[in-house]
């Protein structure tokens, strides 16, 4: 079930930033959210449509996560960093998305080729300086699509762990507690995601695609 | 250096790998490397790895997110209290709950048919029921012997004392 929008997530050693800019949010202060928004959005939607690979219900479940955050305001507490809660709740959303059987769809656009530009990724980007070739926009779709089939093949958690150690940057101690559970736990499923990675993927070391 | 795969310290080579390790750790690991192929060969898959997750990323988020953000958070302020619990609990994963309700219903049923006279009030009709059976049954049977012993006094009254005897005399 998912849990409310809980703030008490664990010790803060000093009042981060973000950790203000809410206090002021608590204090009716709406341009603070603006400002937390602006600062956050991004990464949030990033995060859930990772996890979710499918663009308009990472929208839609990263609107929720700012909405509950907003909702919250007034029994906000600093307790713990704000990325920690914010991703508490956004991790919290995407694993429940997922494990409700609402994926059936984004699972089956995970098989179809050339599905980049519907899902929301970038298109070929390496080669900015002039347009890519044919040959090349095919190479980068088949290595694209071979790293999010990768990913979405992760069990729930060790995907969690291993976006937001690859992509928020986050360290174990965080990781851990927005997956509410330990440092060791964390390293654990860090350890197994990256292994099953490197047997799917190392294969690009060479540059050759499957 | 003692080899972090033997040692079980794989996250010292993902943090290597990832750039993030601090700089004397990194010398001594890299040292390390040049005579451990295990952990080189490691260190060359995991790069692989972070560098093909380097290619993803996703395009540029809506344009209208923020407004749309906005317009939500205006008409929940407006919206009644049934509708912002509905929409709160709207991404709610009600399946745990599930198998837990139908856990506290069959144990309630379990209660209730152990104990069917928990109800004061089915309690009072089923004593009544059983003690009104109970006094018709007991009622036949005393009117049945107050009968037998009216007939035997008849009996008596018709029959003289010594009547048997005078015969065979």
């Amino acid at each position: 079930m998912v849990q409310g929008v809980n703030t008490v997530v664990g010790a803060v050693p000093a009042l981060d930033p973000d950790a203000q800019l809410m206090l002021r949010v608590r204090d009716g202060d709406e341009h603070s959210f603006g400002v937390l928004l602006e600062r956050h959005r991004n990464p949030v939607i990033y995060f859930v449509y990772r996890m979710v690979q499918d663009r308009a219900i990472a929208e839609e479940l990263s609107q929720e996560v700012f909405l509950r955050v907003y909702r919250s305001r007034e029994t906000y507490e600093p307790t713990a960093r704000f990325t920690t809660w914010l991703f508490r709740i956004a991790t919290h959303l995407a694993l429940n998305w997922l494990r409700d059987g609402r994926n059936e769809r984004g699972h089956q656009r995970l098989d179809a080729p050339r599905e980049s530009d519907k899902n929301g990724d970038m298109p070929a980007r390496e080669v900015s300086d002039r347009k890519p070739s044919v040959e090349q926009r095919m190479v980068y779709e088949t290595r694209l699509q071979e790293v999010r089939s990768a990913i979405a093949l992760l069990p729930e958690k060790q995907r969690a762990a291993v976006l937001m150690h690859k992509y928020e940057e986050m360290d174990y101690a965080q990781i851990a507690n927005v997956l509410e559970c330990s440092e060791s736990a964390v390293k654990s499923l860090l350890f197994r995601a990256y292994e099953t990675l490197r047997a799917r993927l190392a294969h690009m070391v060479t540059g050759v695609p499957k | 250096m003692t080899c972090p795969l033997q040692k079980e310290k794989t996250d010292l080579l993902l943090d290597y790998s990832a750039g993030r390790l601090d700089a004397a750790s990194a010398a001594a690991l890299a040292q390390h490397m040049e005579n451990c192929p295990a952990c080189a060969s490691f260190r060359t898959e995991q790069t692989a790895v972070w560098n093909a997750l380097d290619m993803w990323e996703p395009a540029p988020v809506s344009m209208d997110f923020n407004r749309r953000l906005w317009q939500r958070i205006d008409a929940a302020a407006a919206a009644p209290w049934y509708r912002s619990l509905r929409d709160s609990l709207r991404f709610t994963d009600w399946k745990p709950v599930i198998p837990l309700t139908a856990a506290i219903l069959v144990i309630a049923a379990g209660f209730l048919l152990d104990h069917p006279r928990a109800n004061p009030g089915s309690n009072a009709l089923v004593t009544g029921v059983s003690v009104t059976s109970v006094s018709l049954k007991e009622a036949d049977q005393v009117e049945q012997t107050l009968d037998d012993i009216q007939l035997l006094q008849q009996l008596d009254a018709v029959t003289p004392p010594n009547g048997g005897n005078s015969k065979r005399m």
